[in-house]
C-alpha cells in the first residue's frame, strides 16, 4: 500500500527551512507552521526535527539566531540567513531542479 | 561555592546551553499545545497532541546541546584564558610580592573577573533582536484566551 505521505529526504528539511528564510527571520515555530503550510501535509515533518537541523546549519554559517521578543510578547529565539546561507540555498535549489529533471525524465522513459 | 566553582570550571557552559535549548523547545511546545487546544477537549488531549506532533523533547534537546556545545569554541577558549588569567593574577600577587609587580597582578586579576561577569551577563540576557516584519509571521495565536499549558518539561509530560 503506498504511503499516504512521505518521509522527508535527507537535506530536504535544510532547503525548505533555508527557503522559509529567505524572506524574513522567524523563529522556530514559524518556521515550521510555514513548513506545514507550504508542504500542504503532503510531507512528514516532526516540528521536533527541525530543530537539531537548525543547530547543524547554524553551525555551518547558513543561518544566525538572537534572542527576542515574539508576536505574543514572549522571549524567542529568531533564526535568519546570513550571505553563506543565501549562496548555499541559490546552489541546493540548482541543484534540486537537476535531480528533479533527471528523475522526471527517467520516470517518464521508463 | 561548590557551585560557582562548578561554573567557573565548566568550560562550555553546559547549564546555559541546556537552558537556552530547553526555553527554545519549550516556547515552541507551549504555542503549539495553544494550536491544539482549538481541536482538542481537554489541556492534556491537546497536550498529547503537540508532544506527538513535536517528537522525541528529550532526544531533540540532547541533539540540539551537543550541537550547541560543538559551536562554540571560541567561548570555551576565552573561558580558559580568563581563568587561566585569574590564576596568573593570584600567583603573582602571592609568590611575586617581592618583585613589586603587585598592580600587574591585580590587573591580572581584574581583567578576568570583568571577563567572566561579561561573560555571565551575556549568557543570563542575549541582545535583544526584533524580526523585521512581524506581520509576515505566520504566527497571530490569540494566546489571550487559553490558559497556558504547565512546563512541557515536567516528568509527567515526557
Amino acid at each position: 500500500m503506498a504511503k499516504d505521505r512521505t518521509d522527508l529526504m535527507q537535506g530536504t528539511l535544510e532547503l525548505l527551512i533555508l527557503k522559509t528564510l529567505s524572506h524574513d527571520s522567524m523563529h522556530g515555530y514559524g518556521i515550521a507552521q510555514h513548513i506545514h503550510q507550504s508542504v500542504d501535509n503532503l510531507l512528514k515533518i516532526e516540528d521536533g526535527s527541525l530543530y537539531p537541523a537548525l543547530y547543524r546549519m547554524e553551525e555551518r554559517g547558513w543561518i544566525a539566531s538572537e534572542w527576542g521578543v515574539s508576536e505574543n510578547n514572549r522571549r524567542a529565539k529568531f533564526y535568519k540567513l546570513t550571505r553563506s546561507g543565501r549562496k548555499h540555498l541559490d546552489a541546493e535549489r540548482a541543484n534540486w531542479d537537476r535531480i528533479s529533471r533527471a528523475v522526471t525524465k527517467v520516470l517518464q522513459t521508463a | 561555592m561548590k557551585d560557582l566553582t562548578r561554573r567557573l570550571f565548566n568550560p562550555a557552559g553546559s547549564e546555559a546551553i541546556e537552558r537556552e535549548v530547553e526555553e527554545e523547545l519549550r516556547f515552541h511546545l507551549e504555542l503549539l499545545t495553544e494550536q491544539q487546544l482549538q481541536y482538542a477537549d481537554t489541556l492534556e488531549e491537546a497536550t498529547a497532541s503537540a508532544l506527538r506532533q513535536f517528537g522525541d523533547v528529550e532526544q531533540i534537546k540532547d541533539e540540539c546541546v551537543e550541537i550547541s556545545k560543538r559551536k562554540r569554541p571560541l567561548t570555551r577558549a576565552l573561558k580558559s584564558f580568563l581563568i587561566l588569567t585569574f590564576l596568573a593574577g593570584i600567583f603573582v600577587r602571592i609568590f611575586a610580592a617581592e618583585l613589586h609587580v603587585d598592580r600587574v597582578g591585580q590587573m591580572l586579576i581584574v581583567i578576568s573577573v570583568m571577563g567572566q561577569l561579561f561573560l555571565y551577563v551575556r549568557g543570563l540576557k542575549p541582545a535583544g533582536f526584533r524580526p523585521k516584519s512581524d506581520a509576515s509571521s505566520p504566527l497571530m495565536l490569540n494566546t489571550s484566551t487559553v490558559k497556558k499549558p504547565a512546563s512541557l518539561f515536567d516528568a509527567d509530560n515526557l
